[in-house]
């Protein structure tokens, strides 16, 4: 009673926080864009440039006395030694007379120069959007030569017996840009702008002379304006420079500044409020572990937009590594439907579709029909292994779980020998030197590289939607589904659930259980070549290992038992589990640069559910 | 006496032994070793990984399978030698403490991992593997982000600049004495002649002291020392000798591990021993008799696993160095397909079996890079072909059990037994 009294009080008091936190956020935001914004920013854009322009001043007065220094030791006729020790006396002594007292913030009158600079401003920010589109149009129309020149490069590098890099970005070379006419044009107007800033300048420090404004242009430029300069840019930027001391309201303009970061501070103090409201029947529907991951998520979506990372990007990543590894996990559902419990030797089926995959590029068949290849090699070789398979699972029944692993594993490290002496000759294959197939094979264009992933894909902003692959997934889903609707799916869950029951009503229970690890067998190969695809590279040799691990934590995540589970289990537990890795790995970059927290977490999380999952399947009620 | 049937059984159940003893041959043949490097290696690899193997024991006999939980107790060792390594305490007495300090660690993490596993009665290797994994991830944490980062380490080599975290190898021989390295192997170490005639000696006249005193059937004890007479004898064959000429033998260490085999036979003559044994039989009935279940299984692991972590302690101070992030990980792989090769199951367990099985699987894994190299021209076909190995006897053992277990259960198969009782 007292406690949950108290949780209710804490769930209220972060709830005031929340909104209070969002409300402030929500105020200041619109400001940016606003009068008030640009008034800081207007204000430390003076100082900077006061600042920047002072220290040229400085620069200045120096070589004007050097410069009479200089003379005047000439006129005296002093010998070489002799000027230069004056020349560098006197630079000190204008160093010295001139430093830090250059102007006074508090009374210089900066009217003109505003004026002169808002017209500037407003001239380079049209120039460098000019400049951005018309880039981009010449990286868009160049960018199929850039691939195919990267492509011939590995083809090269493929036949010479290098080993090729994983994952390099064709860019496009910038050296042949020219710059358009109306580029030059905008451009011709803010040099003029520039000359207006500089008549204000002038104004203010009277010893600057034409030759320093030239050397000071690049740096106004980039005080000024920078492409794709946003208010939190500008205001970074400023601050960094030294001119927070500007800005009259400090209060204030940190709130403008850190307004987005207030409201998802507030947004995640709602969630916990929520959390802690709803924490009974929460757990009651979903289970400790998924509400946790489900909080880790939301958190790490959080620390993204805290950390300024694009989080559309990163859940369109997400959304890839959910499509790509789909499949596998949806190889976990017949066998658990079936009554073999997680099906732990995923690897057999994961070594056939990868065997698939190999006769593809060996005999070196195109686009679809390669892709269609492999799946068909795959899924008949997996048919056949997974019949074996089941087989031996027939006569273990009830002891499923540490057998199929260690059976998996076996057959992990008898394929590695099999990689090393199978008759393939293609060098895209081979190790030139040495013997046996290479660790990573890089897929390209020309097999089925991203054969899925760019089938009608589209982009909304950051967000790639990877259409193929998406539609495949729901594809192999539906099919799944609609099995398990048949007579045949019927009967094999009515197995799973209660084999002596199944028996009695006439139900041939061995022939169910092969069926159901046939099934997951062929969808494991399938699966791999799904991944492959998306990846694009197949791993071979010790790679399938923790495969079968990483699909049985996902199902389980998504809220499958060890004897029970849906589609629906499949689909939020993959994109779980692969949003949780995805926007891990830079946010723990972000925490703790160059460190493998990410691989950790994801040992931690995968294998915390699995036990999980064991500790739930009734071991105990064996006492 | 033996029916033909007899030879039929013992060969079904030692078929993973004898099969292995023929491989093992195949690939001596093959390989090309002189049979006394090959003997060499094989002393040297016994001293270090002997110790592990025997602490899968006594999880077996309390009926927990193999535990391959003991990566854990590894874990616990290499903490231990960190902290030894750390403070610069060398020789025999840095390694007594990290002994000492591997004791409450690796107690604790096996009350823990016991209490889990009780909570998955049945499944307690696959859960014992998969918290193995999990382990794995705390300890990364641990070695990645704590160590090193929020609490210092000031020892020259432990941590690399620049990276964050303790370095991927820790060099044993820092520290005053040279460190940890060999501080127990270093103790003594014998030739392999005078090793035998000692070891001959010693249980020879341990022997006769039970004889003496009535405790052992004197018919028993005389086979026993005339094995042993004979095995002295046979050495004087020049042949034989040679095949040990160049094996050294770490006294202390191979006395430790005797000490252990003796552990393991007389704790089971104790009361927990026997409630080991009896939880291992039959829990139900074990619970009947009023043994309370789950605190004889959280014992039977904690003593595994603080024995593991002493084992990792003897194994690393052999190596002189280890690899921090990957030293224990294939540990418990390695000493549960060692134990079964040695004829072991996963409910039977001797140090007879534990010894044997030592030494075929890691005879197995001196010759099989070689003999592939001579057979197919490339070492890395025998270095998976012994992983593969490992994996596969613990596979064939599992199947097996499960396999016998559930034959058992049919009612056809139990009125049968019951028949043939009676």
């Amino acid at each position: 009673m007292t406690k949950s009294k108290t949780q209710r009080i804490i769930a209220i008091l972060l709830a005031v926080a929340a909104v209070a936190l969002i409300a402030l956020g929500a105020i200041h935001m619109p400001q940016r864009s606003a009068q008030g914004g640009r008034d800081i920013l207007d204000a430390l854009r003076i100082r900077t440039l006061l600042n920047a322009t002072g220290e040229g001043v400085v620069e200045s007065y120096v070589a004007i006395a050097k410069q009479e220094a200089s003379n005047k030791a000439r006129e005296e006729g002093l010998g070489m030694s002799a000027l230069r020790e004056a020349v560098a006396k006197a630079e000190e002594e204008a160093r010295a007379q001139h430093t830090g007292t250059s102007v006074d913030y508090d009374t210089v009158n900066t009217d003109e120069l505003v004026s002169a600079l808002e017209s500037y401003t407003a001239a380079l920010s049209a120039y460098y959007r000019t400049a951005d589109a018309a880039q981009q149009a010449y990286i868009e129309e160049h960018m199929p030569e850039a691939e195919a020149a990267a492509e011939a490069e590995r083809e090269a590098k493929l036949a010479a017996g290098q080993e090729v890099s994983e994952d390099e970005e064709v860019t496009v070379d910038m050296s042949g840009f020219v710059a358009t006419d109306e580029m030059n044009a905008l451009m011709a107007e803010a040099d003029e702008a520039f000359l207006a800033v500089g008549e204000a300048l002038k104004g203010i420090y009277p010893v600057l002379d034409d030759a320093a404004l030239e050397t000071l242009h690049d740096t106004i430029q980039g005080i000024v304006y920078q492409s794709g300069d946003d208010f939190t840019a500008q205001y970074d930027r400023y601050m960094e420079a030294g001119s927070g001391a500007a800005i009259s309201n400090t209060t204030t303009a940190f709130f403008i500044r850190y307004a987005d970061d207030l409201i998802y501070c507030g947004v995640a103090l709602a969630l916990a409020a929520l959390a802690l409201l709803f924490s009974r029947s929460l757990v009651e529907k979903l289970g400790i572990p998924r509400i946790i991951i489900s909080l880790f998520f939301i958190l790490l979506c959080l620390l993204a937009l805290l950390y300024d990372l694009s989080l559309p990007t990163l859940l369109s990543n997400s959304v890839v590594r959910m499509g790509m590894n789909a499949i596998m996990v949806l190889a976990m559902v017949p066998g658990i439907q079936c009554g073999i419990s997680l099906n732990l030797g995923l690897p057999i089926g994961l070594v056939a579709g990868l065997i698939g995959g190999l006769m593809t590029i060996e005999y070196g068949i195109p686009g679809w029909g390669g892709f269609l290849f492999a799946i068909a090699v795959g899924a008949a070789i997996a048919a056949v292994a997974g019949w074996l398979y089941a087989l031996l699972l027939n006569r273990l029944k009830g002891e499923e779980m540490s057998v199929t692993t260690y059976v998996g594993f076996s057959i992990v490290s008898v394929m590695c020998i099999a990689w090393l002496v199978l008759p393939f000759t293609s060098l895209k294959l081979r190790w030139p030197l040495g013997t046996g197939l290479r660790n990573t094979i890089g897929l390209d264009s020309s097999n089925f590289k991203h054969i899925l992933d760019d089938l009608l894909s589209f982009s909304i902003g950051d967000f790639t939607v990877p259409t193929g692959l998406i539609l495949f997934m729901l594809l192999c889903c539906f099919l799944v589904w609609l099995f398990s609707r048949s007579r045949t799916g019927v009967a094999m869950q009515a197995v799973g659930n209660n084999p002596r029951f199944a028996e009695a009503t006439g139900i041939n229970v061995d022939r169910m259980r092969i069926v159901g690890t046939v099934l997951s067998t062929v969808l494991g190969a399938v699966g791999i070549l799904v991944y492959s695809q998306s990846y694009g590279f197949m791993q071979l040799y010790t790679a399938p290992r923790q495969m079968g691990f990483i699909a049985a934590s996902a199902i389980l995540i998504g809220g499958a038992s060890t004897s029970r589970c849906k589609i629906s289990h499949v689909i939020i537990g993959t994109f779980l589990f692969q949003g949780v890795l995805t926007l891990g790995m830079p946010v723990a970059n972000m925490l703790v640069p160059g460190t493998t927290l990410s691989e950790t977490l994801r040992i931690l999380i995968s294998n915390g559910i699995i036990l999980y999952a064991l500790t739930k399947s009734g071991g105990g009620s064996r006492a | 006496m033996r029916k033909p049937g007899d030879v039929r059984t013992w060969m079904r159940n030692n078929a993973v032994t004898v099969m292995f003893v023929l491989l093992c041959i195949i690939c001596i043949i093959y390989s090309g070793q002189s049979m006394s490097y090959v003997m060499y290696e094989m002393f040297g690899r016994l001293s270090r990984n002997a110790f592990i193997v025997l602490a899968l024991i006594i999880p077996i006999v309390a009926g927990m399978g193999i535990n391959f939980a003991i990566t854990i107790g590894a874990m616990a060792a290499q903490i231990a030698a960190l902290w030894v390594i750390e403070w610069g305490v060398g020789g025999f007495g840095g390694f007594l403490l990290a002994m000492l300090m591997t004791m409450p660690i690796a107690g604790l993490f096996g009350f823990l991992i016991g209490k889990l596993l009780n909570k998955m009665k049945g499944q307690e290797m696959i859960g014992g593997l998969i918290l193995g994994y999990f382990a794995n991830g705390l300890y990364q944490l641990l070695f990645l982000f704590i160590f090193g980062n929020l609490i210092p380490l000031n020892t020259p080599g432990l941590v690399i600049k620049g990276s964050t975290g303790v370095a991927n190898t820790i060099d044993l021989t820092y520290g005053s004495g040279g460190g940890i390295k060999y501080a127990l192997d270093g103790l003594w170490k014998l030739s392999f002649g005078p090793a035998l005639y000692i070891c001959c000696g010693v249980i020879a006249a341990l022997l006769l002291v039970l004889i003496l005193t009535k405790r052992m059937n004197a018919k028993k004890g005389g086979i026993a020392i005339g094995i042993l007479a004979a095995a002295c004898l046979l050495y004087q064959i020049p042949a034989v000798a040679s095949l040990f000429s160049m094996v050294t033998v770490p006294m202390v260490t191979f006395l430790v591990v005797g000490l252990l085999c003796l552990f393991n036979v007389g704790i089971m003559k104790t009361r927990i021993g026997q409630q080991f044994r009896a939880v291992g039989q039959n829990r139900t009935v074990a619970n009947a008799s009023g043994i309370h279940v789950d605190h004889v299984r959280v014992i039977a692991i904690m003593i595994s696993t603080v024995l593991a972590g002493w084992g990792q302690l003897i194994f690393v101070q052999n190596m002189g160095t280890f690899q921090t992030y990957g030293a224990h990980e294939q540990v418990g792989l390695y000493a549960g397909a060692a134990i079964l090769v040695g004829g072991a199951s996963i409910r039977r367990a001797t140090n007879g079996q534990a010894l044997l099985g030592c030494i075929l699987f890691h005879l197995l894994f001196i010759v099989t890079p070689p003999a592939a190299k001579n057979l197919f021209g490339d070492a890395a076909i025998g270095e998976y072909f012994r992983v593969f190995i490992s994996y596969g006897v613990i596979a064939l053992a599992l199947v097996m059990h499960a396999w016998s277990s559930i034959q058992k259960k049919r009612p056809e198969n139990a009125m049968a037994e019951a028949g043939k009782a009676s």
